[in-house]
Parts: structure tokens; C-alpha cells; sequence
């Protein structure tokens, strides 16, 4: 192992803490904004007592949930029911490492690096694959309780997950066939054309809502949140959970929410590509690298209030309402849509000669 | 370095397997083989055959182990009894076929000549997407084709197989909520102290599932 090696790996370590660290910071502060926006349309104020207009309350809960007594129940299956928080907070964070933050950018004092973690030939898939893992997290905290609540929760997350995850995977063909690769990063550099306006959700509208509406049920999300339904389960999954394992679930949900829309981003809103930003500072510059990354991470932030949006203003589904919504409607208007797209692509290339 | 990995996610599919096969919770089996499944996916990375790996991940651990966890945990299944093994003369010639195989794997490491040049990179492009998809879209479409085809024939054999027999009135409305009875009010050779039940929605139906006689007297049991 040479020197370059080492620096190599320092390099990806330092980037993981970094992107680590401001994603959690935007996910707490999610917490927040949901709280302060969900008081707004209910006509309440909502936390604003720590800090100014609330800015600290994210920390009090942390530090109210390490501070809390730690119960585990006495007939659950301790191994799986310690494991269960772990497998989905780990699921949600380990997908975080292939969305590209921003193009290549020239740093002072570091070079010219590549504003993402890691690339790979199958990025895409990789997200799919490590989200399919995350259903397990849910799953088994549901079983491991030895509580009826927590089981039908466990049951009913994993059967909306396996029903919803086709319609998902199915709505991201038709990118895919546009974009010929499953490389996030090409994709993206795809969708700079048309001075960074060349966005796929103008060539895939219907791929986008199906997109949208699958990954709110994957996320268990109003109006999708039958898992955790408090009218009919108590709190589903983790009813039984209690302290740091409850405050897991809490952040593997909210992480998931902030990786499905940056894959809502990167697939349909153009990554980072910010309009004419390129034509103004030139590519690969240190200030087209930063107004890439806060337009990405803006994109983002309007993706997790629309989640905050629906959340305040929707009613929840029926369990047989969902099903039949999945299996009966996505799913055909998925394939129509692959039907369409390939159509449509086939014509195109005929006409021009090649993609 | 990759000869660490290596040793890591291989020894890892070994434990997993045996974990697999050791275990007696239905449930910790199927974890087991999740994990087996996630090493295996890790090999695959490492030869360099990414695409074939993630699929592993999302059809195996992601589809189909959910289904088997989701029916464990719907049925409810207990921990199995630890009880004599039935295989009997089976044990024998598992081990004898096992010698066999690691007397295979020694004579390949041991005999087998082995090149001294090692290959300075990996320039082979088999493992990528493209190459996948245009070789099962060109050269392999027959088989890729027939394989679904065959898929599709399970799936139309679980659905003949699920299907109700009798066609359900469409006045007749779903009884809300299934009675669970104790088998004993049922069955006086059960003792008290049997908790099994009976879910049934009335008693003339338990009386035909446990097959009973039609004047046995409920009301004389306390």
C-alpha cells in the first residue's frame, strides 16, 4: 500500500464524516421544520421555546431521548429485538454514499475531486438493493416485541413494501432506457444539456408521480403510514421500543425520506445541475461546485417539504384501499409507461439515426 | 488487502450457512441466510461482477427472503423441538461426499499448475450491465424468454392452486372477527390444561371441524 493509497482512503473517510454529517444536521432540523410547518396548517406554533423560534429543539430531543430509561420487554427475542434498529438505520444511511453532491470540483489546497463518496457501474441498483434490506429492520422489530400491536405492524410494513417496490424499481426503467446507463453520475451529467435545463421529469411526468407516490409508501409516510397507524396499532413496529432503539427508528424514517428525495432529484430534477450556472462561473470552478451543491440540496429540501405538505393535509389510506391502489393501479400505469417510453425512444432513433 | 477481504466475506458465508442449517427458530435461520446471501453478493463485487451482485441483493435478500420472513412471521412459527435426527443412513454418505469435495478442492490447489504470471489488471468487461443485457437481449433471448415464460407457469399454478372453490354469495357479508375457542370446551379427552384452540365463527362449526356428535351438550361441562 502506497502513499497515494492511504491518502486516498483518508480522503474518502474525511468526505463519509462530511456528507454523514450534514445530512444528519438536515435531517434533524426535518424533525424540526415538520413540527413547525405541521403547527402552521394546524393553526398552532409548535416548538419554539429552545433556542431562537425553536433552532436548538432538535438537540433537547436527543438529549432527551439518550437521557430516558432504556426498557426492554420481557418475553421478546433480545438478540433480533436489539438488531431490528440497528439493520434500518444502517440500510438508510448506507445508500448515502453513491448520490453525486456535485460535479467535479477544484478545491484550494486539495485539487479537483469528485463531489460524491463513491462511483460504481450500478449505482441505481445498489440503492434499490440496500432500501429492499432496510423492510427487514421494520419487520423484525415488529416480531422481536412479542406484541400483537407491533406485529400487525411489522406485517403490514413488509407486505406495502414488497407490493410498492415494483411499481418503484418499474417507474425508474423508462430513465434508465433514456439514459442508457445505471450510473448516477452519468445520468445526471445526462440531464446538463440545455444550460443545465435538460431535466428527465419533462421527458418522464407520469415515471415521476408514480415515483413519488411508491416512495412515500416504501417511506411508510402519510398517507401510506399503515405500519405505524396510531388509531388502529398504537405505534406499530415500535410500540415496544423505547429511548436511543426508538429514537433509530425515528431517524432511519427520516433518512429515508431525505435518500428517496435525493433520488427523486438526481433521477428526475437534474442533480445538481443548476440552470446557466455553468455559462456564469465555468465548469468545474469552486463557486459552480458550491451553487451545484446548494441547488441539489435545495431540490432536496423542497422534496422533504412536500413530504411535510401531504402529511398535514392528507387522510390515510384503508389497508385494502393500498393494496388495490398498488397492485391494481401503479403497477399497470408503470408498465404503460415503460410501453410508452420504449415506443417513443424507438421512433426518435429511427428518425434521428441514433440516440 | 483483498486477499483479507476475502477471507472476511467468505468466512462470513460459512458461518452464516452453518448458523443456517444449526439453528432451530425458523426465524434465525432465515437471518442466517440473508447473511449468507449478503456475503455471497460481497464475493461477487470482489470478481468484479457488480451487476450480478446487486441483483442478488434486490431479488434474493430483498424479495424473496422477505416473503419467507413474512410468512414465519405470520404463521407464528415456534421454536422446533430439538428431536432425533431422521435422516439416519443419510449422515454417512454426507459425510463421505464431503470428503470427496474438500479432496476435490486440495487436489486443484495442490496439483493444478499454476501460472506464476498474474494478471496486472482487470480488463474483463463480462460482469457489466451492458455486456449482460446485450448478451441476454441477442445471443441467450430464446432461453431469457422461456425462463419467464416458466416463471409465469408457477405463478398461474399458485393461483389455480389458492383459488376458492366455492364461490361466495355476494349478499353474505365477512363475520367480523374470527372466534377463538379452547379446544377442551369442545373435546372432553383434552385436558384442561391444553390451551391449543379452535378458530372457528360459531359452534356448530366447531363441532364439524373437530367432527362431533350433534346432541353433545355443551352446557353440562363447567
Amino acid at each position: 500500500m502506497d502513499w497515494s493509497t492511504v491518502l486516498d482512503i483518508i480522503l474518502k473517510f474525511v468526505a463519509i464524516t462530511i456528507a454523514f454529517t450534514v445530512v444528519l444536521l438536515i435531517v434533524a432540523y426535518t424533525v424540526l421544520a415538520e413540527r413547525r410547518v405541521l403547527a402552521l396548517i394546524q393553526g398552532r406554533l409548535g416548538p419554539n421555546r429552545v433556542g431562537y423560534g425553536g433552532a436548538l429543539q432538535p438537540f433537547a430531543d436527543l438529549l432527551k431521548f439518550i437521557l430516558k430509561e432504556d426498557i426492554v420487554p420481557d418475553k421478546s427475542t433480545r438478540f433480533i429485538y436489539f438488531l431490528a434498529p440497528v439493520i434500518a438505520t444502517m440500510a438508510a444511511l448506507m445508500t448515502m454514499i453513491v448520490y453525486p453532491f456535485g460535479p467535479e470540483t477544484s478545491i484550494p489546497f486539495i485539487g479537483t475531486i469528485p463531489l460524491s463518496i463513491a462511483r460504481f457501474d450500478v449505482a441505481l441498483l445498489y440503492v434499490l438493493g440496500v432500501t429492499s434490506v432496510g423492510v427487514y429492520g421494520l419487520a423484525l422489530a415488529g416480531w422481536s416485541s412479542n406484541n400483537k400491536y407491533s406485529l400487525m405492524g411489522g406485517l403490514r410494513s413488509s407486505a406495502q413494501m414488497i407490493s410498492y417496490e415494483l411499481a418503484l424499481g418499474l417507474s425508474l426503467i423508462g430513465v434508465i432506457m433514456l439514459a442508457g446507463t445505471l450510473d448516477l453520475q452519468k445520468i445526471v451529467e445526462m440531464q446538463s444539456a440545455w444550460h443545465g435545463f435538460r431535466w428527465i421529469i419533462f421527458l418522464q411526468p407520469l415515471g415521476f408521480i408514480i415515483y413519488l407516490i411508491a416512495a412515500i409508501a416504501e417511506t411508510n409516510r402519510v398517507p401510506f403510514d399503515l405500519p405505524e397507524a396510531e388509531t388502529e396499532l398504537v405505534a406499530g413496529f415500535h410500540t415496544e421500543y423505547s429511548a436511543m432503539k426508538f429514537a433509530l427508528f425515528f431517524l432511519a424514517e427520516y433518512i429515508n425520506m431525505f435518500t428517496v428525495s435525493m433520488l427523486a432529484t438526481t433521477l428526475f430534477l437534474g442533480g445538481w445541475n443548476v440552470p446557466f450556472a455553468e455559462d456564469i462561473f465555468g465548469r468545474g470552478t469552486f463557486l459552480f461546485g458550491l451553487v451545484s451543491v446548494l441547488g441539489f440540496l435545495l431540490k432536496v429540501i423542497f422534496f422533504l417539504f412536500l413530504y411535510i405538505w401531504l402529511r398535514g393535509t392528507l387522510p390515510r389510506f384503508r389497508f385494502d384501499q393500498l393494496m388495490n391502489f398498488g397492485w391494481k393501479f401503479l403497477l399497470p400505469v408503470a408498465l404503460l409507461n415503460i410501453f410508452l417510453t420504449a415506443t417513443l425512444l424507438i421512433l426518435y432513433m429511427s428518425y434521428s439515426g441514433s440516440r | 488487502m483483498l486477499v483479507l477481504l476475502f477471507i472476511l466475506f467468505a468466512g462470513l458465508a460459512i458461518g452464516c450457512a452453518i448458523a443456517l442449517v444449526a439453528q432451530r427458530n425458523p426465524l434465525y435461520s432465515a437471518i442466517s441466510l440473508i447473511g449468507v446471501f449478503i456475503s455471497l453478493a460481497c464475493l461477487y463485487v470482489m470478481l468484479a461482477a457488480p451487476f450480478i451482485a446487486a441483483v442478488q441483493v434486490i431479488v434474493y435478500a430483498g424479495a424473496i427472503m422477505v416473503l419467507v420472513v413474512f410468512v414465519i412471521m405470520l404463521l407464528n412459527v415456534e421454536q422446533e423441538e430439538r428431536r432425533r435426527s431422521r435422516l439416519g443412513f443419510l449422515v454417512p454418505a454426507a459425510v463421505v461426499l464431503a470428503a470427496v469435495l474438500v479432496a476435490e478442492a486440495a487436489f486443484i490447489i495442490w496439483f493444478v499448475d499454476k501460472s506464476h504470471a498474474t494478471p496486472t489488471q482487470n480488463i474483463s468487461d463480462t460482469g457489466l450491465t451492458s455486456s449482460i443485457g446485450s448478451a441476454l437481449f441477442t445471443k441467450y433471448l430464446l432461453p431469457f424468454e422461456i425462463t419467464s415464460i416458466l416463471l409465469l407457469m408457477a405463478i398461474v399454478g399458485a393461483m389455480t392452486l389458492a383459488r376458492r372453490i366455492k364461490e361466495i354469495p355476494a349478499g353474505a357479508a365477512v363475520v367480523p372477527g374470527a372466534q377463538v375457542l379452547p379446544l377442551h370446551m369442545f373435546d372432553r379427552s383434552v385436558p384442561l390444561s391444553d390451551t391449543r384452540g379452535v378458530e372457528a365463527y360459531g359452534t356448530e362449526e366447531v363441532a364439524e371441524v373437530l367432527d362431533l356428535p350433534d346432541d353433545h351438550d355443551l352446557t353440562k361441562r363447567d
